[in-house]
Order: structure tokens, then sequence, then C-alpha cells
């Protein structure tokens, strides 16, 4: 390959981003092409100037658009589609006290108010069951058991005529006001408390995610083309979660508009997809989509039917997938581990990467991104500090920095890698196979793999939103510039025209210029009511996910078709033309005039909407202004009539009520089933939990694990309890722990005459839960020296007994396993073998295993005759119960710790 | 260009320092570094849309800041969209940015004016040289900070309209030019505006030389012109010397530098020059610097162990650079055994490359270096080259559908890699099998030998693999 002979001059300064002084940094792009100046003078007389690129336009022509702005392609699917979040819901708006000192603050006592207004049920549910047996809420009778009991009763009275919902002139009555008064500080704290912390870290992803998603690198439109060349297919995400992958047959003619063939093939996915890639070489059709947690591979027929041939599991998340452009069916994934492996169906996985910290500097971004380069077996893998090369063969081979966020690139201090893609496309004959786009939140650099570090050209591209998408075009005619398409995730489009093959430096053929986005073909729509006008901007506006330019075939001006992809699932495609241009100069100076007239009044205007509206009659590179025509404003039309048939995004509001039953949580038992139901229901489809979804809260759900507020946070604990549903069990070990010190001296004399006691007498029924808890040890036969294996393997190997367990039982008996002790708690083993061990049941294995089960069904009435006993039953549970409770507050069973889904944000 | 990134979010850090970060005055919009801390932390330009929108209700910027970001939005809109003369007018607004109230906008706004301006008259159809001097003149006082780079990028406009001698004034006037003590970037800048000067003063004593190339009498004219040759060497020569000490890419310097040397005769200081510009660790490690190094010996005569020295290490840093099919004949001719082996190595590394797999030179290359080491029997090399790419070359390079698109496109190709994937596969390869077929449909001789020689050297692939 032929490498550039003559090099722009450039100083090369190693040293940290942020010298920005340094003197390549100002050499403004319009610039680079006075390097045709510095070719080599022997051959060439300086005084006669190197023919001026008389620009692009002249030579080449102009890329021309017949309509203003993208038009809808496929109609709007089924689903309604719920806008992101704005800065506006997260970010504090009021006043400030002093303007001068005005901040920015992410909101979280306002998302706190909104949570527990929308979500009462799951703020205050716990609270309500904690003291459900200390309110006598309308029941016939109460069973008090020496419990003091209100009688709330008046309360809910007072309360049932009234929506209490900020409502201020809702009567509040003087019982209710005591009520709040004496109650409110104890019970809204710890509420705040322990949702605070979970909110707080959700409105941090969220904000982060708003500022830089990076999910969405790379892009999810993909386009593959077919056996013939008039006829590919549109790959895409559609539905709420991102989570049906399309195979839509298009065809592509020279003249008119692509067609869609048809009804796209679904193919359904347990994650939502955010990265579609697709490439075909030797005539492997490929297509490898990258979800959340997985990834996988299709490979498509000549007919057009996607095949998987493998899916990848990442447990940490995946951050990015590419295809070889060199071999059939070999991947590069990247996970947020840092670990980049080389993945082939045939062959499996094999890791040439891994370091969780970042390439040069210290970063906390997991992200990781790896590409191919000109060589099949070297890779570039990025992160957000820098890019390097990776020989896959071995470890010593090819390990050079490729770029660095630093002084070699003039980088600003704060300016991290966005994006890093090979621009080397498949097939031999690629224009630049050596050639690396790297997108900053700044500039946009083109490295040369030969030449490392230092950057062959920068632009600085001045986007208001992460360039994540990318792709380089062949160009148009033989010769000419090969256009780069550049996507921001804010529906910002640029396009760029490189010149030079291998052989010369990448520089800018033409100024770089911005091409419609969607939200500029709002004045192609009819005008609506307010309602369904913002419904139409807010479709309109949605992020761009993807990118995809298709060049048709046999067109007689070179052609290319965009598609673009939002976020609401939509795409759009625009048609380009390059059009030879006849007299670039006086069309341009005229339009130029006439553009200028118009705009004199908007100097005012700050709107994105009012600009993109008065700006899109010129916004076509055409000099003959472009307007809309009747098949457009049609297929507007149409696009918008089925959107405007979907059903509303949400259901309507229904204000909440605080009735008896949302306190007390009385149909757990047989809402169970229904909340999960409803719960992967939301959580598949990413959508808002509601009311309905969530409605008792499941008791298997156990919320996350937080430390506890003081050393005797004893309110915290009794909550916590209270979420897992054990309330009352807490307070009986609460009770019986406050006694188990004095219990624990006596134990010791009683011992021998317990032992003979409990040999005789075994069980009951009211104790069926500390019962088990006796069970467990004749179960496995050395229960306290492999605990843990016990409450792991819990499920299989004790369903025997677990049969026996009343089914409300088994969750409390697993509590039990779950906190047995550990090898070196002396403290609890040694009851246990004492009571039960060699003294109460000598004999062998298999015996002590069928006694007590044959006992324990048999003679249950004889237990709670035995006073001695019952005292003993006590100081044991505590003695388990309460030690290693505190180390694993929220363990539930044998279940790993799971985080609580997050609810309604 | 960018301004209005002062925000900075820290990401990875708690939600009170997160907020901390944010907490930033927001008048102050543009400022870009002294706000900025020290800590490695991502800065999104971005970041004050999200704020702006949500903060102005409570504090709104000044009518002044409104509409200049407003007016810098138009320009920026103008300029992608090709419309110059609006761009133009919209810059004429913009230029109240000189007075910004704030005195960091207001040190940026010469630097952002010009960038915006030139771009806007390098392209705007009605614009000329008269309408850029007038102004690049009027910016360079404006910030004085600015004097340099606007005076070089001048004079490089000025040389990209054929103005030398216009340009060569420029420098001259940047090169002299004093403020106060001098910035590190500064002085840096100085150096490579002489360094162009330097360039300038080439270009004419190149000039001259061929004019003096034509007298083919000596006499006093010539004389003097050679006298007058000479002194421009000597002001070039000297800029150019400094240039190329400080660590960068300098390859028009170098090569004008080095010509003029040769010239004199001073071989052993080009030598040294180009040694320095390829060997220095400080350096980029540019391939061109060993491309000219290796010609500059070639020239000269150089042994060729040397020549294979210089080109040993262009090999490790880019192994698929054209001239490796250079090295590859110049190692096959080698009397070394080490030498032969390497040119094996060489012609492999060349066709690993995507860019390189249908470059019929390398293969017949291979084909014919394979065949001949085969024949000396250091099947040991073949072996050796053949195991790091034995699990990688067969799809890439060997595989049917390729045989089949080869064999379509260019029958030679075909063959040659026909033959060498014969010697490596062995018999059986879907690749050899494929070409021997249709071969035998058209008859074509040379498949015939291949087939017969491979059929002959198959015995002892079969063991390799």
């Amino acid at each position: 390959m032929d490498f550039p002979d003559n090099l722009f001059p450039t100083f090369f300064l190693p040293g940290p981003p942020g010298q920005n002084d340094s003197p390549g940094s100002f050499l403004a792009p319009a610039w680079s092409d006075y390097m045709q100046l510095l070719k080599p003078p022997q051959t060439q007389d300086p005084s006669v100037s190197p023919q001026h690129e008389a620009s692009y336009v002249a030579k080449w022509g102009r890329w021309t658009s017949d309509t203003p702005g993208p038009l809808p392609f496929l109609h709007p699917g089924a689903d309604p589609w719920d806008p992101e979040l704005t800065s506006q819901d997260l970010l504090f708006q009021g006043r400030w006290r002093h303007p001068s000192r005005a901040r920015v603050t992410v909101d979280v006592i306002e998302q706190l108010n909104q949570f527990l207004w929308d979500h009462g049920d799951i703020a205050f549910g716990p609270l309500g069951r904690l003291l459900q047996e200390n309110f006598n809420l309308g029941e016939t009778k109460k069973s008090c058991k020496g419990r003091k009991v209100m009688n709330a009763e008046r309360l809910l009275q007072d309360l049932s005529g009234h929506q209490p919902k900020g409502c201020p002139w809702a009567h509040l009555s003087t019982r209710q006001r005591r009520f709040s008064l004496v109650g409110g500080a104890v019970l809204g704290q710890e509420v705040e408390g322990l949702l605070g912390g979970l909110l707080h870290e959700e409105l941090e992803s969220r904000w982060k995610k708003l500022l830089l998603d990076e999910a969405s690198t790379g892009g999810a439109l993909g386009w593959l083309p077919g056996a013939k060349p008039q006829v590919g297919q549109l790959i895409y995400p559609t539905g709420r979660a991102h989570n049906q992958l399309n195979f839509q047959k298009v065809r592509l003619s020279p003249t008119s508009n692509p067609q869609a063939l048809g009804e796209p093939i679904r193919v359904l996915l347990r994650g939502p997809v955010r990265q579609v890639v697709t490439r075909t070489i030797q005539g492997e059709a490929l297509v490898a989509v990258r979800s959340d947690h997985h990834c996988a591979v299709w490979q498509v027929s000549r007919q057009g039917h996607p095949e998987p041939l493998q899916v990848l599991d990442t447990e940490k998340g995946a951050t990015g997938i590419s295809l070889s452009p060199h071999l059939p069916a070999e991947l590069a994934v990247c996970t947020r581990s840092g670990a980049v492996c080389l993945w082939s169906p045939r062959d499996g996985l094999q890791q040439i990467h891994h370091d969780p910290e970042t390439l040069i500097f210290k970063d906390p971004s997991k992200w990781r991104w790896a590409d191919f380069t000109a060589h099949p077996r070297v890779l570039t893998v990025a992160d957000r500090t820098g890019i390097r090369l990776t020989d896959v063969r071995g470890p010593s081979d090819c390990r050079a920095l490729l770029f660095r966020v630093g002084a070699e690139a003039s980088c600003q201090r704060g300016e991290r890698v966005l994006l890093a893609q090979s621009l080397g496309t498949s097939g031999p004959v690629s224009p630049s196979p050596t050639l690396h786009l790297v997108c900053t939140q700044f500039s946009l650099y083109l490295m040369d793999e030969r030449l490392p570090l230092v950057p062959m050209m920068k632009w600085n591209h001045g986007l208001m939103s992460p360039p994540l998408l990318a792709q380089l075009l062949p160009p148009p005619q033989p010769g000419a510039p090969l256009p780069l398409l550049l996507g921001g995730l804010g529906g910002h489009l640029r396009m760029l025209h490189l010149s030079g093959g291998s052989a010369c430096t990448p520089q800018l053929a033409a100024p770089p210029q911005s091409l419609p986005s969607p939200i500029d073909s709002l004045p192609g729509f009819p005008e609506l009511e307010p309602h369904g006008q913002q419904l139409l901007q807010e479709r309109l506006k949605a992020p761009l996910t993807g990118l995809v330019a298709v060049v048709p075939p046999r067109c007689l001006n070179p052609t290319m078709l965009l598609f673009q992809l939002s976020a609401a699932g939509d795409t759009f495609y625009q048609r380009f033309w390059l059009q030879p241009d006849a007299n670039s100069e006086d069309a341009d100076s005229l339009r130029n005039a006439n553009s200028s007239s118009d705009h004199t009044g908007d100097l005012g205007l700050n709107s994105h909407d009012q600009t993109s509206a008065t700006g899109s009659l010129d916004a076509a590179p055409d000099p003959m202004a472009v307007s809309w025509n009747p098949q457009a404003v049609a297929c507007c039309r149409r696009w918008l009539k089925t959107l405007l048939q979907a059903p509303p995004a949400l259901p309507p509001w229904t204000p909440p009520t605080f009735s008896q039953h949302h306190l007390r949580w009385s149909r757990e038992e047989e809402a169970k089933g229904k909340v999960q139901e409803g719960l992967q229901a939301a959580m598949t489809e990413d959508r808002l939990l509601q009311q309905g979804d969530l409605d008792p809260l499941p008791p298997s759900d156990p919320p996350p694990g937080h430390e506890p507020f003081g050393p005797e946070d004893k309110l915290s604990e009794r909550l916590e309890a209270s979420w897992e549903g054990k309330g009352a069990l807490w307070w009986d070990s609460q009770q019986s722990g406050s006694r188990a010190p004095r219990k624990r001296h006596s134990r010791e004399k009683k011992r021998t005459q317990l032992s003979s006691s409990f040999s005789s007498v075994r069980t009951n029924s009211d104790f069926s839960d500390l019962n088990s808890s006796f069970h467990h040890p004749h179960e496995t036969p050395s229960p306290i020296h492999r605990p843990s294996e016990a409450s792991q393997s819990l499920e299989p190997s004790q369903e025997l007994w677990a049969k026996s367990v009343p089914r409300e039982r088994r969750q409390t008996l697993r509590d039990y396993l779950a906190v047995l002790p550990s090898l070196d708690s002396e403290s609890c083993s040694a009851p246990q073998s004492q009571d039960l061990g060699s003294q109460t049941f000598p004999t062998s294995d298999t015996g002590r295993r069928s006694v007590p089960h044959s006992q324990n069904l048999g003679s249950q009435p004889l237990y709670s005759l035995d006073p001695g006993f019952s005292s003993l039953s006590h100081s044991q549970n505590s003695s388990i119960h309460t030690l290693p409770s505190r180390s694993t507050p929220s363990l539930a069973g044998s279940q790993p710790l799971k985080k609580k889904p997050r609810m309604g944000f | 260009m960018c301004g209005g990134y002062n925000y900075s979010s820290s990401f990875g850090v708690d939600m009170d320092s997160f907020s901390e970060e944010l907490m930033r005055p927001v008048e102050e919009d543009d400022q870009v570094e002294a706000s900025v801390g020290s800590g490695p932390e991502i800065y999104l330009p971005w970041l004050s849309q999200h704020v702006q929108s949500t903060v102005s209700r409570g504090c709104k910027g000044t009518n002044f800041a409104q509409t200049t970001s407003i007016c810098l939005n138009f320009i920026r809109e103008a300029l992608l969209k090709h419309q110059w003369q609006r761009a133009s007018e919209f810059l004429q607004c913009y230029l109240q940015t000189l007075e910004d109230f704030n005195s960091q906008k207001r040190q940026v706004a010469p630097e952002n004016i010009w960038k915006l301006g030139s771009e806007i008259l390098y392209h705007h159809p009605k614009s000329n040289i008269e309408t850029f001097s007038a102004f690049a003149d009027r910016m360079k006082n404006i910030g004085v900070q600015n004097y340099l780079k606007i005076s070089l990028q001048h004079a490089l406009y000025l040389l990209h309209k054929g103005m030398v001698e216009d340009a060569y004034r420029n420098l001259n006037q940047a090169e002299s030019w004093r403020y106060g003590e001098m910035s590190a970037s500064q002085e840096k800048l100085i150096k490579l505006i002489q360094a162009y000067r330097g360039l300038l003063d080439y270009y004419t004593w190149s000039k001259k030389r061929t004019e003096l190339s034509r007298f083919d009498t000596d006499g006093f004219a010539t004389n003097a012109a050679t006298q007058d040759m000479h002194s421009y060497f000597r002001q070039a020569s000297v800029n150019l010397h400094e240039i190329i000490k400080i660590p960068g890419i300098w390859d028009p310097f170098v090569k004008s530098y080095v010509e003029m040397l040769e010239f004199y005769g001073d071989q052993d200081g080009a030598r040294q020059v180009l040694n320095d510009y390829a060997y220095d660790n400080n350096f980029p490690s540019n391939p061109n610097a060993h491309i000219y190094l290796y010609k500059f010996l070639k020239k000269e005569k150089t042994p060729e162990d040397k020549l294979i020295n210089v080109l040993k290490i262009l090999h490790q840093i880019v192994p698929s650079h054209k001239i490796m099919l250079e090295f590859h004949t110049l190692l096959r001719k080698s009397e070394k055994k080490e030498h032969q082996k390497l040119g094996l190595e060489v012609i492999f590394a060349v066709l690993d490359f995507s860019g390189c797999t249908e470059n019929i030179t390398a293969w017949s290359y291979l084909a014919k270096y394979l065949k001949q080491i085969v024949k000396e029997k250091h099947i040991d090399w073949v072996q050796e080259a053949w195991s790091s790419r034995k699990d990688w070359w067969p799809t890439f390079h060997f595989s049917y559908y390729l045989a089949k698109k080869n064999w379509k496109e260019n029958k030679i190709l075909a063959v040659k890699k026909a033959f060498t994937s014969g010697i490596l596969l062995g018999k059986g390869c879907k690749y050899f099998m494929y070409v021997c077929k249709q071969g035998r449909k058209v008859q074509e001789k040379s498949i015939k030998t291949m087939k017969r020689f491979v059929m002959k050297h198959n015995t002892l692939n079969s063991e390799e693999l």
C-alpha cells in the first residue's frame, strides 16, 4: 500500500491534553488544502499556484435533494412512545434566592415528593404493615394479645371523603392533624431515608444517560445488500423496549423512492437492541446485534431469511460489537469489565485484551470499543482516553498506541473519545483501509494506523450532541472525494468530503455541510391541534439512534439514500444526488442575497423550531429552493394519520386513594402471581411501572441491602423486616432477644434435664417455623460444618421435608437456613449440637433422618405441653436468628441478593 | 469555535460532588480554561444547553450575551449550509463580542472572529485577495496574542493564491514582530514561521538553480547568479535546520534541506539530518523518514547490508508499505541465509494486509520464492512463517468464494494464488482444486506445470499440516 510521501508539517508534543496553545491547534481545517503547495517543488514551479479546487461544487457537483427534509419511510409502530427524560424533569427549576449564585442541582426532593404521591403504596406500605397490628382499621374484632391497639376507624372515616392529593382546601380534622403531628416525624423520616438513597442513585444514572447515552454508540440501523442489487434489507429494532428486531426488505430504484416489500421478518429478543452491525464478506451476509447483556449474530441467506448463528451472554454488559471486514463471521466484543474478545461462532471466544483500567490516564467510564484494522489479526481497542492497536496473536508483537487524548492531537482538557471507527471498508479496493475515525465531543480526527498518534486531519465538528454514528461511503464517482457522514445523538447530521486515497493524506475537499434531520420536515406535515402538534414534534425530535446510507444501483447521477432511525422507532429516508453544477457562483450569490433578506428578522428568535422552519427553504444545497412536493406531503400525511390513530401513551391517570386494603396489604397471597407478571411485563416493555403492576409488593423481592443507620436503629430493622413481610417475626425475635441474656445464663444448668425432656417430647404445631429449624440438623448430615452449602442447595436437597412444612412457612424456613452460623460461630453451633446431637438421638445417620420426620408428623400436640422446652425454644430461636441476621440483613433464604427493580422513574 | 462548555460533569463520583461540579455561575458562559478544574473529568459542550433550559428562568444571562450567542449559532448554521453571504452579514453583528463585559469572552473573541471570518472569506464567491488581506491585517492587531497565528495563516493564504512575494513579506514581518515576553508556544510559532520562510527561500533557490542550469558557459553573469543562489541557500538552511531539531513531522522541510545539502556536496550533513529524522526517539515514527533515508542511501550506492538495515526497521513499522516489495527483492538476492529467510517473512507480511490481497506482484513474488525455497529444501522457513497464518489465511485468501471471484476477474492472479495455496495447504485445498479444474477446461499450460510441481512437492506439506 502506498503511504503519503509528503505529510503536512506539524509539531509533535507529547504531553497531557489541554495545552491549547500548541501551534498545531490553530490551523483551521479549511486551510489544510494549503498543503498541496508543499508538494516537491522540483516538479512544480512554486509561483504557479496549485489549482485551487475551484471548489468541490464546480468539479463534482452539488448534493441535491428533492425534499427539504427526510420523509417517514415505514408506518409508525403500534406501540406508543414516551419521550425521553429531559433536563427539565431532573434539574431544580426553582428560583434561587441569590440569582448571582444560581447553580444547577439535580432535583431529588421534587422527585421524591412525586414518588411519594404516585407510589404511596410502595413507600408507606411497609410502615402500614408494620403498624397493622396496632391499628384497628375497622375489623370487627382484633386480637390484641396484650398489644396496644389504636382505633383508626374514625381517622379513616375522616379521610375517606377527600382526595388528599395536594388539595390545600381539603378538610383536616383535629384527629388527622393530631395524628400527623405526632406520627409524621417518625414515619416520614424512615421512608425518605430508605428511598432517598435509591432515588439518588437512579437520578444520577439518568442524568448521566441524558448527557451522554453511550449505549447507542455505533447505531442500531443496518443495511444488507441482497442477492439482487436493487433489493436489500433494512435491519432495525422496534417496540417500546426496542427488543423486536426487524428485517425489512426494501426495493431501491434509481429514480423513485425506496419501497418496503411486504412485512418485515420479526425476531423478538430478550433485551433492547443497542447496536446493529452488518457486513457482507465473501458472499456471506451477517448481522451482529448488541443488547445490554447479550450479543448475537445472524446469517442472512440469499433469499433474505435470517438464521441465528450464536448468542453470547455477557454478564457485565457489552459496550461494543464489530464484525470483521476480512474474515466471515468473526467479531470483536467489548464488555464493561474491560475485556475485549475475538468471537467467532465456529471457534468460540478468545480474549485479546483485559484491563479494567483505562489506557492513558484514569477515567471512570467503563465504555470500551473495538474495531478491526487493515491487518486481520490486529484490532483497535478503545476507551475514553485513547486507542491501542492490539495483535491477536501475541502480547509482544504489536501494541502501539494509535491515538491518545493528549497534546499530540492538540486535545482540549476534558476531551474524551466517544467513537472510534475503522474507515476501511470490506473489499480489497477500499480507498482508505488504514484510516480510523476518532470522534470526541469537540473534534473529529482521522488517524492512519501506519502513523500513530499524529492525526492526519482534525476538524472541530461543533455538534451539540454526542457524535456516536458515522459512515464512510464509496466515492460517488471515480476519483471523487469520499462522503463521510457523521451523526449526533440529537439528530445533527454532517457530511464531509474526504479527498485522498491511501497515497495522499486525507483532506476536506469541500467545506462540511449539515444535512436536514427529521424535525426539519415539520413544515411538510399538516397543521394539527396543539396536542397532536406536540406529539408530532416530540416524535420528530426523538434522538437519532441509527444512520445508514445506501447507494442505489444504476443511477444516472450518483445517488445516496440516507436512512435515519429515531429512538421512537421511526425510520426516515432522504434521497440525495450529485447534480453537476453549471454556474455555481451566480446561483449561489443570488440565493444568498435572497436568503439574507429573509432572515434579517430572525435575530431575536432562539428556538430551534423557528430557525429550522425558516431555514428549511435554503437548507438544501440546491440553488433552486426545494419545496414540499405533493407526493412528499401525502407521504407525511399518511404517516401522521397512522401515528394519531395509535392509542394514547398512558392510561388515564387515577388519583391515589388511601383505602384500607392499600395499607393493610391483605390481598398478598392471591396477587403474588399477578404482581410478578405485571413486573415482568413492565420491565420487558421498559415502560413506567404503574399502580396496576405493583399493587402489593412481591414478598420474595427484598429491598436492597442498606447500611444500618446506626448501631441501634431498631426502626429501620423493623421496617426492613416488614418489607419482607416478617414484621411479626421480628417482633418476636426482639422480644425473645431481650430475654436472651438472662436465659443463656440459666441454659447451662438446665441442659441435662432439658435433653432428657426433649428426647421424650418432640414437636408442636404452633411453632412449626421454629420446629423446622430443628429439623434442619437432622436433615443434612452435618449442617454445622457445611452451612453455606446447605443453604445454597436448599431447594433440591430438602424437597422431602419441605413438603411437610406448610406453604406459608417455607419462606420463613429459608430465612432460618440462610442465617445458619458459619464455621467459626461457636455460640450458635454449641447449643445445637448439645441439644440435638448425639445425646438426643444416639442413632445412626439414617435413623436420625427418619425419626424426627415421623415424630414430627405424629406427635405434634405433645410439645406445647412441656414448659421447659418452650423456654428453650425461645432462647434458641433468638440465638440463631439475632446473631447473624445483622450481617445479612436483607438476604431472604437461599436467593442471591437481587437489586430491587427500579420503580416508576 | 465551540464555547460554552464550562459546565463540567464528573462522571463516576457520588452525587454530591456531582452536583457541586455543576454548581457554577451561569453567567460566565464561555469561559473555557479558567473555571475548569484540574481533575480528569469529561466536559460536554452540550451540557450548557441542558442547564440553560432549566436555569435560565432563575437567572437569565444578559441580553448582550444572549444576542451574541444566538448570532454565533446563526453564523455556524449558515456556514454549514454554505450560505456565505448570510454568514458574513451575521458576522458583522457578531463583532460586538469584541466589547464583551466578560473579560474572558473578550479575550477569545478575536480568535473566534478570525476563524469564522477567514473561513467565510475563503469560500465567499465575491471575496478577493484584497478583502482577505485587509481583514487579516485588521485582525492581527486586535488581539495581540493572535498576531503570529494570523500572520502565518495569512501568508499561507497568499501562497495558496500564488502570491509568493507577498507571502514572503508577510512572513518576514511576522518574524520580526516583538511584543513583550514571548510564551513558549509563540516561540515555537516563530520557528514555524521561519521554517516556512526558509521553504520559500528554498523555492527561490530551486528556481535559480534551474535557471542556472540553462546557461552552459561560464561567465560573470553565471557567477553572480551562483552567488545569489548561494545566499538563498544560507538563509534557507539556517531556518530549516532550526525547525527539524524540534520533534515533529517536517517532511517538506527535511526534503528541501537535504536536497540543498546534496547539491553543495555535503553528503555527510545530509545523511546526518536524515538519520536524526528517522531514528530520534522523540520524533513520531514517521515512515517517510525511513523512506527518505533509504532513497538517499540508495542514490549514494551504499552497500546493500546497510540498505537492508534501514528497511528492516521500516518493515517493523509499516509492513504493508509498497517499498517492501523492493525490500523482498533485496533480501532474496542477498547471500546471507538470514536475509533470505527474512525475505519470505516480508513477502508474507505484505500479503497479510487487506489492501494488498489482490496485489499481483506480491503474489507472484511469493509463488516464485516459495518454489525456490522448496527446491532449496528450506521447508522449515515456510513452516515458521506459515504457523502464525495457518488459522486465518485459508479463509482470508484461499476460500472457494475467492477462487471463483479471482478466476473470473484475474486469471493470472488466480493461478499464482492457487500455486501458493497448493504449496501451503496441499493439493486438497479448495482454491487449488477449483483453479485446476477451471484450468483443465481452458487447457492452460501454466496450470499444468503448476499442478505437476505441487503434486511433486505435496508430501512435504502434508507432514507440516
